[in-house]
């Protein structure tokens, strides 16, 4: 269910960016810090759902949020003269990888959990014989 | 109860991500048509404090260039001043080569002047000292060019008289003898007229004709002017 929803919604979504009319080059610094954000929300999202501690709330305030502050945030720092989307950056990709860690983590443990139960019923199955 | 409070959470979660999908691909999609096309549509999609940005610095660019251009165009200016300066020589010799081309006697000349005829009279004949006194006389009253019979007299003309023939220039002439004169009229005439003094006037064995005319032509030196043994001095 939710794995068709994310394919549907990759979809309708790129329909309408691809019909959607251009913005300005100045604009798109302020966007490009606002898809870092959101795509820290959707890896937090991911690494919290597989720590069975996924907030709803939490993740929807996260996204929008998290873009638009970083959207502020950066307006703010073009104003001062202060290239405050560079501390932006460090922390969302710096918790983005930290949430990667945690996905990879999280499966490698998984898989090496797998591979030693195939091996003790391997090891099972030998000594029954 | 549980159970359909879970499902429920279930569609809502589902509609979330549905929906953040959306927002963050299409989103996504639009910065990479924008950074791709950047480069394309740069200035269209430019804000004005960018265009204000790269307008100073294809001002600058812009000064560059024009000041190069000037200091090209002044060199050219320079050149084209040597070549008239060249060119300015150039006409210069020229003209003093015309003059002194035109003083030698190597060019026919005309301008105002006078011509004296002179003929043998009843008891005596034109000899060689009558036409050396008039030339030297037309000479002090001012002649530039002067040719006896269309042969010019220059510097190193000789008038002599050789068997009651007279030479000029080892060319035989026969009377009357035309001397042709260029040089102001009047006042040459005046001095060939003074009384007591003047040729006109004081020469009586021969027949003496004066003539003023507004245009007097006399042919160039028909000889060549050859340097055997004189050298300039050369002083430094």
């Amino acid at each position: 269910m939710i794995f068709i929803a994310i394919v549907l919604g990759c979809i309708v979504g790129a329909l309408i960016g691809v019909n959607m009319p251009m913005i300005s080059y100045t604009y798109s610094g302020y966007l490009a810090i606002a898809i870092i954000a959101a795509l820290d929300s959707v890896f937090g999202g991911i690494a919290s759902t597989l720590k069975k501690n996924f907030d709803l709330k939490i993740f929807v305030s996260g996204f929008f949020g998290n873009a638009i502050l970083s959207i502020l945030l950066t307006y703010l720092g073009q104003k001062l003269n202060v290239d405050i989307y560079l501390a932006a950056i460090v922390v969302f990709v710096g918790r983005m990888f930290n949430n990667l860690a945690i996905i990879r983590r999280y499966y490698i443990d998984k898989w090496t959990e797998k591979r030693q139960k195939s091996k003790k019923v391997e090891v099972k199955e030998t000594t029954k014989k | 109860m549980k159970k359909l409070k879970f499902r429920a959470d279930i569609t809502t979660v589902t509609v979330v991500v549905f929906i953040v999908c959306i927002v963050l691909v299409s989103v996504m999609l639009m910065q990479f048509r924008t950074v791709e096309q950047t480069d394309i549509t740069e200035i269209e999609t430019m804000r004005e404090s960018e265009l204000r940005a790269l307008l100073s610095d294809w001002k600058t660019r812009y000064e560059d260039v024009a000041k190069q251009l000037e200091d090209t165009n002044k060199r050219i200016e320079e050149y084209n001043k040597t070549i008239e300066d060249n060119e300015a020589a150039a006409d210069l010799i020229d003209d003093e080569l015309t003059e002194s081309n035109i003083l030698v006697g190597k060019t026919d000349v005309y301008g105002e002047g006078v011509e004296v005829t002179l003929s043998d009279g009843d008891y005596s004949d034109v000899n060689a000292s009558h036409l050396i006194d008039l030339v030297n006389e037309l000479r002090y009253a001012g002649a530039e060019a002067i040719s006896i019979n269309g042969i010019r007299i220059l510097a190193m003309t000789d008038i002599v008289e050789m068997d009651s023939y007279i030479l000029i220039s080892l060319q035989r002439v026969q009377g009357p003898y035309v001397v042709k004169a260029i040089g102001d009229k009047d006042y040459m005439s005046t001095i060939l007229q003074l009384k007591g003094s003047g040729f006109v006037d004081i020469t009586s064995d021969i027949n003496v004709s004066l003539a003023i005319k507004n245009r007097v032509e006399i042919p160039k030196y028909n000889g060549e002017l050859e340097i055997e043994y004189m050298q300039e001095v050369v002083s430094e």
